[in-house]
């Protein structure tokens, strides 16, 4: 192209450009119901997480008579087994059988004269309730054996008590595990998503331009380098925003909900994929601006941009992979590598297995990376962009570049 | 200096085939410019490389004298052959967009932007997208995109093509406008009447070469002179003559083509000898006669 490498970009023309993808992708209806649902999902999703798995209330068990051994016992064996139980003494047996009924006790425990124990349930007892009731009446009925068979009740107590194994852990299970595979995984998915859908808009929107032939017009009066980084950044940023405010709005819920109780590592997961989403995204727009180049209508889009889907798949399924093990080492390897880095990083940040050094390199390598690329890909864009027609070969438009 | 557009020694070739040879002409400030030649002759090639969209294997391209840039070029008005605008986007949106791209403020984009959509009457279409309008609309909306940043120069590959005869009037009436206005209008058609009509000079491209240039007359100074002559005299009345060639004869009309433009008086005196004359004058060969002996010479 005349004059297109040897005189600079002008930045003006390419925000004009950048501009107008902007705002004719975000003034549509489409976009704003999309993203719309979307954050309503984000939020409504954890929102009815949280309440689904917030504190259930503690078992009503009412009990009759003045037991006070069957009610330490009950309350013992249900902390033995992380239940959380409330006794409520009932005045007698039948109104303790009524208030099973109406249901606001899930079970009365109902002490007879001659030491007998009888468990009244409106629907089956679940299993670990019922343990903890037959563990209880056994352990009462052991105390009042022994003490009938005079042995001193205290002294056994502080036996038993001291007899208790203590457990030593050599490699505890990290408390956040779930939280962090969750966080990584929602982190990546975003990522995908929005890195493989925006840059197929971009081929989309090269082939638009070819197949409606404005790009002669464009041409007239702007560089094919100005046309295409205003398209890169003008599509770039709609998908910027959102993953920031799919991002955001997940996390802001996360916390408000208490869903996630990670926030410094939730935040830095948030700000990892804003960073690798533009790093990534800028990797992949260049290419498929310049796949998108080679061809002239919106049909062949899909096959000419083949090779760089099966690539972000490609990253995204590393991804996927490594979410249990993202410390493993093939792991550790693959995500110096771009643009495996785009998906990988932000995982392992998660997963908290990175350190900054590894952060600041991989950036570094993933700059470079796009750099390089991007220089390749803009030869391929301007020595193509303007040749209407059947599909051109890569080497044709890297021949006709130089 | 030479004022105005100016091609000097333009060539060009796609692979094997030359589309432009050593192609030289002007087009002056204030002149409207025909270019006119059959498909493939050049023209397209010709308009990309004054706009920069193709580049020259050789040549230059100057304007009042000045080899052109990226930046002179903004101020160039130019309606590719092949129509293009965005077909999703508001027919005003785009004017806008395409005059700011050409270096106007968004309040003078928009100012311009009325103007032209009044001027060439799809000011009530302002919202719809493009793809929404029939094809002449659409060729007006094209038209104001060419036309919307104030051209300093006006490059038009076929802007009569597929436009109804009220809308030619509007372009004809715009194109002698602009050049009157002192803008350089360079725009090629192969309605030869229209050229001819309009035209303050024409060029003739074949085989990416200039094989004429000039006003038509100019065109025309060159060629013989013709005579029609209706007569009563009987067939081959005028082999007698030395110097005069008939090139038709049908009926009692005749044409004949007279070495020595002086000669006519001759000519009239023979017809009368043999037989009523009623109708005796020169013919002025259209552009299109001219065109098509440039073409096969």
């Amino acid at each position: 192209m005349t004059g297109a490498r040897t005189s600079k970009v002008s930045w003006h023309l390419a925000s004009l450009v950048a501009q107008r993808e902007f705002t004719s992708r975000v003034m549509t209806k489409a976009y704003a119901i999309s993203t719309a649902v979307m954050v309503a999902i984000l939020v409504g999703g954890q929102i009815v997480y949280a309440m689904a798995s917030g504190d259930e209330d503690p078992t009503a068990i009412g009990t009759t008579g003045d037991d006070r051994a069957l009610v330490v016992a009950i309350k013992q064996s249900a902390k033995a087994l992380g239940h959380d139980v409330e006794i409520r003494a009932q005045g007698s047996e039948s109104k303790a059988r009524d208030r099973v009924k109406d249901g606001e006790l899930d079970v009365a425990v109902i002490g007879h004269e001659d030491g007998s124990v009888d468990a009244v349930s409106q629907d089956e007892l679940d299993s670990e309730l019922e343990s903890i009731l037959q563990a209880a009446g056994k352990q009462v009925a052991l105390e009042k054996a022994l003490v009938a068979q005079d042995v001193d009740a205290d002294r056994l107590a502080a036996d038993v008590e001291r007899a208790s194994i203590d457990v030593d852990v050599l490699d505890p299970d990290d408390p956040d595990k779930g939280q962090r595979v969750a966080l990584a995984y929602i982190a990546v998915l975003l990522l995908f998503f929005t890195v493989y859908l925006y840059g197929l808009y971009v081929a989309m929107g090269v082939v638009e331009e070819k197949s409606s032939r404005v790009v002669e017009l464009l041409l007239s009066t702007i560089k094919p380098l100005e046309l295409l980084v205003g398209k890169v950044i003008g599509i770039g940023a709609v998908g910027l925003m959102q993953v920031v405010v799919f991002g955001g709005a997940a996390l802001a819920t996360g916390l408000a909900t208490d869903v996630v109780t990670i926030g410094s590592t939730a935040i830095a997961v948030f700000a990892a994929s804003i960073l690798w989403y533009v790093l990534g995204f800028a990797f992949f727009a260049v290419l498929y601006a310049a796949l998108g180049s080679l061809v002239s209508r919106q049909e062949d889009v899909n096959n000419a941009t083949m090779p760089l889907s099966i690539l972000a798949f490609a990253i995204f399924f590393a991804a996927q992979a490594s979410l249990s093990t993202p410390d493993s080492g093939w792991i550790e390897t693959l995500s110096w590598i771009p643009p495996f880095s785009a998906t990988l990083m932000p995982l392992r940040i998660a997963a908290g297995v990175t350190d900054p050094l590894q952060v600041v390199g991989t950036v570094i390598i993933m700059l470079v990376a796009t750099a390089v690329t991007a220089v390749f890909a803009a030869r391929i864009y301007e020595s193509s962009v303007l040749n209407t027609g059947g599909r051109q070969s890569l080497r044709g438009a890297l021949s006709r570049s130089r | 200096m030479t004022t105005g557009l100016t091609l000097e020694h333009v060539c060009k070739t796609y692979g094997d085939l030359k589309a432009l040879d050593d192609l030289s002409f002007t087009v002056g400030r204030g002149e409207l410019f025909g270019f006119v030649g059959s498909n493939g002759a050049g023209k397209t090639t010709t308009m990309r490389i004054l706009l920069g969209v193709l580049s020259a294997d050789s040549g230059r391209v100057l304007l009042d004298g000045v080899p052109l840039d990226a930046p002179a070029r903004r101020r160039f008005g130019y309606m590719p052959a092949e129509r293009g605008l965005y077909p999703k986007m508001k027919v005003g949106e785009q004017l806008v967009y395409f005059a700011r791209l050409h270096g106007m403020t968004a309040a003078e984009a928009t100012e311009s932007m009325r103007h032209w959509i009044e001027r060439l009457g799809v000011s009530d279409r302002v919202d719809d997208h493009v793809d929404t309008l029939s094809t002449g609309n659409q060729q007006r909306v094209q038209l104001a995109a060419a036309l919307v940043h104030d051209p300093a120069v006006l490059v038009l590959d076929e802007p009569f093509s597929g436009l109804d005869p009220v809308a030619v009037d509007v372009m004809s009436e715009v194109l002698s406008e602009k050049s009157s206005s002192g803008v350089p209008v360079l725009f090629s058609s192969h309605q030869l009447e229209l050229v001819e009509q309009l035209c303050d000079r024409v060029g003739i491209i074949a085989d990416g070469s200039l094989v004429a240039v000039g006003t038509v007359d100019e065109l025309r100074s060159g060629q013989p002179v013709r005579l029609e002559v209706v007569t009563e005299a009987p067939a081959g009345w005028a082999d007698e003559l030395h110097g005069v060639t008939t090139i038709s004869a049908s009926g009692d009309r005749f044409l004949l083509e007279v070495e020595d433009p002086s000669g006519d008086q001759d000519v009239l005196a023979a017809a009368l000898r043999h037989g009523p004359v009623s109708r005796f004058g020169r013919v002025q060969p259209k552009l299109s006669e001219l065109y098509r002996e440039a073409v096969s010479a």
